[in-house]
């Protein structure tokens, strides 16, 4: 008897998903819950499993065709069984839209990644049909060597210890919300031989609606202090052990997400959205945290109520979300109803960077780069007079960007002052 | 007592290289041997036989080949005995060598045979029955395998023979008939064939070098039966009677029962792992259902302590693997880095005319492994280097997984193709694809271009053909 797989609803607010690449073909045997097929959403990207054991008898989607929840996308069954040869029957006319599938094939991505040693051309190929940032896996070759096995374990079982600090991308953040409004209109032509057009994948286009929808929406201001993080530091260079056998990797990233739940909860209206019926305030912090998954964009997993969390839970939460989303495992209800978002764009290198909100939040706060600079510290000589030194301190740039509509400059000031003050005086 | 770090039983390719390696790691290492240095391998196996086989091809040129190179002998004699003679003295060099290279490392060498009293004691016997003790916190089993016969064969050493009477004997048979073609088979065949032997080859499976991909087996056959080898495919000998100057061989076939007569049959149908008679099963120590030591990937067996290596083990009865088993193993023990070794990834050569190498997968075996496979091909028919060198036989295959490039195998027939593997395996230990073996410029003419010629059809586009 052969088996209907049908398009999931892959969330709340999920009605439809690109499929960006089947898995197995026509006369395949397949495993039942052995991945069938890559589904894109706005949201996130997903394995549709296999519901049964069998034969992949005929495939109804094509590979860059985008179709609503509980189209049929496949049939598994015995080989030389019947199966419907009609097309899907609720499929939605025109929403059909062509994201070129991501293959092996489009030439030899470069080896040999700063940092990572020598990469080999097959571990390479891997990486890139699978999205795996290599620098989060380890190797066990000659030398440290990532070798195919290690990049298979890693796809196949935990992405292991995803150190959320590391990369990142130049890319603020990729959009969480609601997919939005028109889809952007034809491919520019080339205009002379030598240029090439990237096509549009669905995340970049996207990122790219979203951006420019919410330039268009908010005012944006950007206000920009500085903390010195010398005691998170030390806190954290005491407590990282007892917190990793608790199976928490304690990262900067925490720190900067429970300090910023404190500013919210003392100043709450930066915990709100605009809407047409008002100033909305949010009871829940909901803290989203940018994470870069490499050449395929950026994700926002939420930290959800952060207000009740502890740092460790919060270092742990942010841990597993950072490692299901460069799996792609996230799920798209834990990328939705954010009411506040951290980019920590510093992890490239940038000292500061004015981000652009996440809508239809109110502010959104950027952490610039750790760097040792010397700082005048004012002090008093041991005769009271005052008396100045010059010291070399971990510094890092914070930004606020903010919407003027929802708060004025002082209380943008007020909110990030609390952050960093928190941050300085942590114990 | 003496107490040693590691002892060593066999000095064959896999154990004298882990002595010598236990040693270099700062481990107090002696080594046992019944018999010689350097095994089977450098007495009676790989090297002897490698003599013989050059002498095989001087003579096939000499016999056969005068018309097309352009010269004729007239009263050529070819004296076997020579060859034997030469076979020995390098065997015998190269054995001097080991017990040099025993000297040069502090490794004590006791001559006799071993037995295991406990997992920390082992007594040596000699020749002249004296006996010694030596302790031992670590032994190493390299004790080799033997000759295997099949039921209804006799051994008798002078019409029937196991290979180590083959390569000693000082004459060459008018007539022979070799039961198994495997490597053992299959160079003898070459070696008597060279002098002009009447050959035939009796194969139980379906195919000459059975274990090899049947491409390789076809295109071997083909050129031995241009050579004037007979070769009998799924046939099974029966039995093999002794007469006065001959043997008469009871063999069955598709075509019914057989009876073939030859001055001497040769038995190479295998090899037992030498285990029993040396107290290895008294101390536990596991043996798989074959009777090879079973053994983890640090070569340490089910008894702590009890370590083998080599042929003993059966995981593929070659030299190079034994020897790296060797260094592995004396890693292991010193508890310094090492590494796992990939079995089936290892270099396999047989030194027939066409020379026969390969690693890796056949194609049907990557197929049935569920690989897309891309396939590269090169003939050496367009090689200009054996154009030049008139030997055109045989071709290059190489296996990649379409989907990663990662190269699966590689089987090669055709002249001196034993020596064209390193580069192979080396692409296929660090992830190379053969995009980067295409792009490795090779010098002209070589051989070994033939490689870079299959990578570029591997990928799509040979220049040469
Ligand atoms: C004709 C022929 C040609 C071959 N050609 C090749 C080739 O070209 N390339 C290749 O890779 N391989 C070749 N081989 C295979 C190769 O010889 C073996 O794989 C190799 O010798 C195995 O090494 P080893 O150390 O495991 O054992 P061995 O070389 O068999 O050595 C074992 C040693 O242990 C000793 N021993 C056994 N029991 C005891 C005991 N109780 N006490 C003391 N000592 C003991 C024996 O005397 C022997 O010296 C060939 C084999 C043959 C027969």
């Amino acid at each position: 008897m052969s088996t209907e797989v049908i398009m999931p609803r892959l969330g709340e607010s999920l009605v439809e998903g690109t499929v960006t690449k089947w898995l197995r073909h026509p006369d395949d045997h397949i495993e039942e819950f052995e991945p069938l097929v890559e589904i894109n959403t706005d949201k996130v990207d997903t394995e549709v499993p296999s519901p049964a054991t069998g034969t992949v008898l005929k495939l109804y989607v094509a590979e860059g065709e985008t179709v609503r929840a509980g189209t049929l996308l496949a049939v598994i069954g015995e080989p030389g069984e019947e199966v419907p040869d009609a097309p899907p029957a609720d499929r939605e006319e025109g929403a059909t839209q062509v994201a070129p599938p991501k293959t092996a094939d489009q030439g030899t991505p470069k080896a040999g990644r700063d940092g990572l040693g020598f990469i080999s051309p097959v571990v390479s190929r891997i990486a890139a049909e699978h999205n795996v940032d290599l620098s989060q896996v380890s190797g066990t070759g000659s030398g440290g060597r990532i070798t195919k096995k290690d990049v298979l374990a890693y796809i196949e079982g935990g992405r292991s210890a995803a150190p959320w600090e590391e990369p990142g991308s130049g890319e603020l953040f990729r959009p969480t919300e609601e997919f939005f409004g028109d889809k952007p209109g034809t491919v520019p032509e080339p205009t002379g031989l030598a240029d090439t057009v990237l096509p549009l994948d669905a995340v970049r286009t996207q990122i790219a609606e979203h951006m420019v929808r919410s330039r268009r929406t908010s005012a944006h201001v950007t206000t920009l202090m500085e903390a010195d993080l010398g005691r998170v530091l030390a806190h954290r260079k005491e407590h990282k052990q007892s917190f990793a056998r608790e199976g928490a990797n304690l990262t900067l990233t925490a720190y900067f997400v429970a300090a910023a739940v404190e500013a919210l909860k003392e100043v709450p209206i930066v915990n709100s959205s605009w809407s047409e019926a008002g100033i909305v305030l949010h009871k829940a912090a909901n803290v989203g945290v940018a994470v870069s998954l490499g050449e395929a964009g950026l994700i926002v997993p939420v930290v959800k109520n952060a207000e009740q969390l502890s740092l460790q839970a919060i270092a742990k939460a942010i841990n597993d979300l950072a490692e299901r989303a460069r799996s792609h495992k996230l799920v798209p209800d834990e990328v939705q109803g954010g009411t506040f978002t951290i980019t920590n764009h510093g992890v490239t290198g940038s000292l500061l960077a004015t981000p652009i909100i996440h809508q239809p939040q109110c502010a959104i706060l950027g952490i610039g780069a750790l760097q040792k600079r010397a700082v005048v510290i004012e002090g008093l000589s041991p005769s009271g007079e005052p008396e100045d030194s010059l010291a070399i301190r971990p510094m890092v740039y914070l930004t606020l960007t903010f919407d003027h509509r929802i708060i004025d400059g002082g209380i943008g000031d007020h909110f990030l002052g609390i952050v960093v003050q928190r941050l300085q005086s942590w114990a | 007592m003496p107490d040693y770090d590691v002892v060593v039983i066999g000095a064959g390719p896999g154990g004298y290289v882990c002595a010598i390696r236990a040693a270099q790691l700062g481990l107090k290492t002696a080594i046992v041997d019944r018999e010689w240095l350097g095994g089977v391998c450098l007495n009676v196996g790989c090297i002897p036989s490698k003599a013989l086989l050059k002498n095989a091809e001087l003579a096939h040129v000499l016999r056969e080949r005068g018309e097309y190179f352009g010269f004729s002998v007239e009263g050529l004699k070819l004296d076997y005995g020579r060859a034997v003679e030469r076979s020995r003295e390098v065997a015998d060099r190269l054995v001097k060598g080991v017990g040099f290279l025993m000297k040069k490392n502090n490794i004590e060498v006791h001559m006799g045979a071993a037995i295991l009293r406990s997992p920390n004691s082992i007594a040596v016997t000699n020749s002249e029955g004296e006996g010694v003790e030596l302790g031992a916190k670590n032994i190493v089993v390299a004790t080799g395998a033997s000759a295997a016969s099949i039921p209804g064969l006799e051994i008798d050493g002078q019409r029937v023979l196991t290979y180590r009477e083959a390569i000693l004997q000082t004459q060459a048979p008018k007539s022979v008939l070799i039961v198994g073609s495997g490597a053992v088979g299959l160079e003898f065949a070459t070696i008597w064939n060279g002098y002009g032997v009447e050959v035939t080859i009796v194969e139980m499976l379906p195919r000459i070098a059975p274990l090899e991909d049947e491409d390789v087996s076809k295109e071997l056959a083909k050129e031995f039966r241009r050579r004037g080898i007979k070769i009998m495919v799924g046939t099974k000998v029966d039995n093999i009677e002794v007469l006065k100057t001959k043997v008469k061989a009871t063999v069955v076939g598709d075509s019914g029962k057989e009876i073939l007569e030859a001055e001497q049959a040769l038995v190479a149908t295998g090899f037992r792992p030498n285990t029993a008679g040396f107290g290895l099963e008294d101390l536990g120590v596991q043996l798989a259902e074959s009777g090879m030591v079973e053994i983890d990937e640090r070569m340490g067996t089910n008894v702590p302590g009890i370590w083998a290596i080599g042929d003993v083990t059966g995981k593929l009865q070659l030299a190079h693997v034994a020897m790296a088993m060797g260094i592995v193993c004396a890693e292991n023990i010193a508890g310094v880095e090492t590494i796992e070794l990939n079995y089936e990834m290892m270099p396999r050569a047989t030194y027939s005319s066409p020379q026969v190498a390969s690693f890796g997968m056949t194609e049907a075996q990557a197929e049935q492994r569920g690989y897309e496979i891309r396939v590269g091909r090169f003939p050496f028919q367009a090689s200009g280097k054996s154009l030049g060198m008139g030997e055109t036989a045989g071709w290059i295959k190489l296996i990649s997984d379409a989907r990663y490039g990662e190269i699966l195998g590689a089987h090669l027939i055709g002249p001196e193709v034993t020596e064209l593997l390193p580069e192979l395996t080396l692409a296929q230990g660090m992830e190379l694809t053969f995009t980067e073996i295409a792009r490795n410029v090779h010098a002209h003419p070589t051989l070994s271009e033939a490689i870079m010629e299959a990578a570029h059809d591997a990928e799509g586009q040979a220049i040469h053909i």
